[in-house]
């Protein structure tokens, strides 16, 4: 048995036997089997890891404006270990899509676990995001198909489940009610549904029966769960809003589809902490950690050298100034992670190589600042 | 190479608003084969428009359209979407559709004659 690291759903029930994965879905049997695998670099030369961690350090050292960015693909142990690095050196950590999260470390809004989800949600509502693609297991292991302890008839009599989305995605073809979100107008769906809630008739662009029907759908459940995606467009505070009306006349709670499978972990280590807050347009040294920078933004907007420390080629290992390889959490490294409903995994090494963790990575660099 | 008389035509273009979502298969040729490999670009690399959209830039399923938003522009394949959605696109998260903007992007969609850019030229471009 292995736990995967494929999404933030950590499934501990996969099995690696004579080289094939089973009972994996398809990014997981994908993540497990395959590697990019990149070779130490400085200045976009191969050298020795020594060497590639000596030109880190190099960087590192100089830096009076660092950032760290990514942590949401490593295990918790590099994740602490990177904090304690930047207090040492004033750097700043950008982590992304962890609104929600933040949200409910500041107990804004409620939650619950996937095993709650499975026992006792009625209602699933899918916000903005598409298991089916990002999280594929989620559907049959807690959200719909399973048989839980009070939801004993599963998906066909017990659950309803509700997409709330852009388009016209693969988990809205499962569901019983589908409503589309017309890009920009996010707010305005929550306050008419917020409208709908309170039983008034909701001036709305959208469609009024459909609103109404679906407010009395919310309303009804007795244990609720939405799916938010993390990416979502949808304003912080509106769904903050639509979380305490709909807990005025139901029962709803929210978890986050976090991308990466540990970003629920850095993201209550880093809660409640200080920043430096440096502008990632204005560090002069972006430390990428598990994290591809370059794949959503420009490498106009990067004016700092760039480290990276990764276990696969990515398109900011092919532009950074230095790259360090390294083993990758659940697979030939071992540690922990948290899962995205919070709930901390053990994961065990599953294969042997070479490679050294990123958690000896970051301590090296941490002993030698 | 063969001049072709559209080209001295300027291309109709159709406003749009662009989305980005999540694919599975792309996921999974990003780990299996990189971001750099042809299976994941082909899976990358599109923009999924409404038919009546693409009538309206006079292109069909297969043909690459040029995205202009603000500051940059891409060369992407477009594909017939089944379900209608008149003025929205729908383009797969990848460095292709990020380099547009922050979504939802406003944007217009014309023909193009040119080739799909590979990841490094994309880049290459965004940097001069």
């Amino acid at each position: 048995m292995m736990v995967c690291t494929g999404c933030a759903l950590l499934c501990e029930d996969v099995e690696r036997y004579d080289g094939e994965v089973r009972d994996a879905c398809r990014i997981g049997t994908a993540h497990i089997r395959n590697r990019q695998q990149i070779n130490p670099m400085v200045d976009r030369k191969v050298v020795d890891m020594d060497s590639a961690i000596k030109g880190a350090l190099d960087i590192l050292s100089h830096a009076k404006r660092p950032v760290f960015v990514g942590f949401g693909n490593s295990i918790t142990e590099t994740q602490q270990t990177g904090i304690r690095l930047a207090e040492k050196i004033d750097a700043s950590i950008k982590t992304f899509h962890t609104g929600i999260i933040e949200n409910i470390l500041n107990n804004r809004v409620k939650t619950c676990t996937l095993s709650d989800v499975r026992d006792y949600a009625d209602v699933i509502v899918f916000w903005e995001c598409d298991p089916m693609n990002t999280h594929p297991r989620l559907l049959s292991r807690y959200a719909y198909y399973p048989r839980g302890e009070k939801r004993q008839h599963g998906w066909e009599e017990d659950r309803i489940a509700i997409t709330i989305d852009l388009r016209y995605s693969h988990t809205a073809s499962i569901c019983r009610e589908v409503h589309k979100i017309h890009p920009g107008l996010d707010a305005d769906f929550i306050d008419a549904l917020i409208d709908g809630l309170h039983n008034k008739v909701p001036k709305t662009t959208y469609d009024k029966k459909q609103i109404l029907k679906l407010a009395g759908t919310l309303k009804k459940a007795e244990f609720g769960v939405i799916f938010a995606g993390t990416g979502m467009t949808t304003p912080q505070d509106a769904i903050i809003r639509l979380m305490d009306e709909l807990n005025e006349v139901s029962n709803f709670h929210i978890l986050p589809m976090t991308p990466g499978y540990n970003l629920r972990s850095i993201a209550a280590q880093l809660h409640g902490r200080a920043d430096s807050g440096i502008d990632m347009h204005e560090a002069d040294c972006i430390l990428c950690l598990g994290f591809d920078l370059l794949n959503s933004l420009p490498v106009h907007e990067i004016n700092g050298k760039m480290i990276v420390i990764d276990p696969n080629d990515t398109i900011s290992s092919r532009y950074a100034d230095v790259v360090i390889p390294c083993a990758a959490g659940g697979v030939d490294c071992a540690g922990s992670a948290v899962r995205m409903d919070g709930v901390e995994v053990d994961l065990p090494r599953i294969m042997e190589s070479e490679r050294i963790s990123d958690a000896s990575i970051m301590n090296q660099l941490l002993e030698a600042m | 190479m063969r001049l072709q008389f559209e080209e001295f035509l300027a291309a109709p273009e159709c406003k749009i608003m662009i989305v980005t979502y999540p694919d599975i298969f792309q996921i999974e040729a990003k780990l299996k084969y990189g971001k750099f490999s042809r299976e994941y670009q082909d899976l990358s690399a599109i923009i999924m428009l409404d038919s009546g959209d693409l009538k309206k830039i006079g292109i069909k399923d297969g043909d690459p359209v040029a995205i202009k938003s603000e500051g940059m522009n891409v060369v992407v394949t477009a594909k017939e979407s089944e379900e209608e959605h008149p003025g929205i696109g729908y383009m797969p998260e990848s460095v292709w559709s990020n380099i547009l903007g922050v979504y939802p992007v406003s944007a217009t969609v014309s023909r193009s004659q040119q080739e799909i850019p590979a990841i490094d030229e994309l880049l290459s471009r965004s940097v001069s």
